[in-house]
């Protein structure tokens, strides 16, 4: 390196700034916009454990309908600077998906030698990668860019129905989960077990990237922490995955109704 | 691994084990596998790998009878201290030298398996080029700077708890044991991509070696350099394969953190003083 003055790509050339840059992405804000998806999510749920979301929802309302739809106005409504915390989101996936693909092909693995958990970590960390992203794609992509051939009785999602047409992307009709629902809520449950796996493992493994756990023994710690954060996110994830696929649709929809007040908007796209 | 087992004493103290070893006759040419049996009785009590290596130089027919060349690997000290030894035993990386016969095949029959390291050029059979390994250490200046035209006196003191640290850390023989098993350290036989590809975990705790030692800390700005640059401490990526099979027991996972505690402090402070 000294005296050759030889070829250096903007990859080699910018190789750490990236690596950190990647590194912190996924914490900020992809890790954190994570948490809060999960907890808007996982409302459908826990939000019955709140009085307020039993008035909203009215008289034979769902509560949990009522949280999770009152969250969704919330952040639709009221966030301020929505398109540019959307625009950050995006960006930062962006690199972090396709930089991530990168710092893949400079690795080989080797768990077929080697079986350590750390290095099935690594490899599951790679994997998880790949499958995230192609669950965020078909995620957003049904539900909001309208690939709605892709959806099990192609419910068209909308903010004023949050809940009842989330149920019906999941299950393809309001009477029962369709074999088309199965496979997409399945594939649902993997998704966000690939992403919160991606997270809680990319947590613990950034601590040591940046220097802030040193010792086995404060990596051991952090470990510990890392998978009670993975856990409890994991929980949140797929308990919203099962409430959905298993909502009542005609009462989550008149729940739904009644929080509009009487402004009936036909919902578009319900078979 | 087979664990440390007991030898099973079989007919007349005296059994047999199989040496399947990949050949290969030189740079760029294929493997073949071959196979060797070797007698293991009381005169060849606490037998190595070397020692068996060196029967079957000795003997160099397989055992389909076939007379062949003698097997080819590297060797120096003889007691794990020097690392040229290092080879894929059993489909794990370690020093042949200090595989025991008796540990690794303790029954009549067994079949232990030998490979060059995958990660260095082979040069014949079971003998690796492993300038890489030294030219990584270069990378990071993994001295201590003293040369000079005068006697330039005693160093600083050397603070006891560092020298704690230090200890463990100097034990590092190079032998590539952490290279080979690290997912992030590939192959590259052509020397131009050494300077750019991952320096590997050995590297990066020599870096912390010498940037903790009190002279050595001199050239710490310049390691801290290599080690933001391209193939430095991040292109690790966190399979902590390297501290499992390091035979000196090295905290690798820990110099790696160190060392990328100190590239995140170095990259800010040049980020505000350059
Ligand atoms: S750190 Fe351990 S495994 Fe790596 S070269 Fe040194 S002694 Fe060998
Ligand atoms: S922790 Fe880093 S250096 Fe060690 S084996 Fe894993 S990738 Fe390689
Ligand atoms: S010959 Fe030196 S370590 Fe084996």
């Amino acid at each position: 390196m000294d005296t050759q003055a030889r070829k250096v790509s903007v990859l080699d050339r910018y190789d750490f700034l990236l690596r950190r840059l990647h590194s912190l992405t996924g914490i900020v804000p992809i890790g954190v916009f994570l948490i809060f998806h999960l907890l808007t999510n996982s409302s459908i749920g826990w939000g019955t454990l709140d009085k307020r979301n039993v008035e909203r929802a009215g008289l034979g309302g769902h509560a949990g309908v009522a949280a999770f739809n009152h969250d969704v106005h919330f952040i639709n409504d009221t966030l301020p600077f929505l398109i540019f915390i959307e625009i950050t989101l995006w960006a930062s996936i962006a690199f972090h998906s396709v930089y991530g693909f990168y710092i893949a092909t400079t690795g080989r693995s080797n768990v077929k030698r080697y079986g350590y958990q750390g290095n099935w970590r690594y490899v599951l960390q790679r994997v998880s990668g790949y499958i995230g992203i192609l669950f965020i794609l078909y995620h957003v992509g049904t539900l909001r860019w309208g690939w709605t051939f892709l959806v099990p009785g192609g419910t068209r999602w909308s903010a004023e129905y949050a809940a009842s047409t989330m149920a019906l992307a999941l299950r393809g009709s309001v009477e029962n989960v369709t074999v088309a629902g199965v496979v997409v809520s399945l594939g649902y449950m993997l998704g966000v077990s690939m992403l919160v796996f991606h997270f809680a493992n990319g947590l613990w493994t950034a601590a040591i990237s940046w220097g802030l756990t040193v010792s086995a023994a404060a990596q051991k710690r952090w470990g510990y922490v890392c998978t009670a954060l993975g856990v409890g996110l994991m929980l949140m994830a797929w308990s919203a995955v099962a409430a959905f696929a298993t909502l009542d649709v005609d009462r989550a929809e008149s729940t739904e109704r009644n929080m509009q007040k009487g402004s009936l908007t036909e919902r578009a796209g319900r078979p | 691994m087979t664990g440390p087992t007991q030898p099973k004493p079989s007919a007349a103290d005296s059994r047999s084990v199989r040496f399947r070893i990949a050949r290969c006759d030189g740079p760029g040419k294929p493997t073949r596998w071959e196979t060797f049996a070797v007698k293991i009785d009381r005169e060849s009590a606490g037998a190595n790998v070397i020692s068996c290596l060196q029967h079957i130089a000795a003997h160099p027919v397989t055992v389909e009878g076939k007379r062949t060349t003698p097997v080819v690997w590297d060797s120096v000290c003889l007691e794990e201290v020097c690392g040229a030894c290092t080879m894929v035993i059993n489909g794990k990386v370690r020093q042949s030298c200090s595989a025991l016969i008796d540990q690794i095949a303790p029954n009549d029959g067994d079949e232990v398996t030998l490979e060059p390291m995958s990660r260095f050029p082979v040069i014949r059979d079971l003998w690796v080029d492993r300038s890489r390994v030294f030219h990584n250490l270069k990378r990071v200046k993994a001295w201590v700077p003293i040369d000079g035209t005068y006697h330039l006196g005693s160093g600083p003191r050397e603070p006891a708890k560092a020298q704690d640290t230090r200890y463990t850390l100097s034990t590092c023989m190079s032998c590539g044991c952490c290279l080979e098993a690290c997912p992030q350290f590939t192959r590259q036989d052509d020397p131009a991509a050494w300077d750019t590809t991952f320096v590997g975990a050995h590297a990066l705790s020599q870096a912390r070696l010498f940037n903790m030692h009190e002279t050595g800390k001199q050239l710490a700005g310049e390691r801290l350099e290599a080690l933001t640059g391209p193939g430095g401490v991040a292109d690790c990526g966190n399979a902590q394969n390297c501290v499992k099979v390091c035979p000196k027991n090295i905290p690798l996972t820990e110099s790696i953190a160190a060392m990328g505690r100190a590239a995140t402090i170095h990259s800010v402070t040049r980020f505000f003083k350059k």
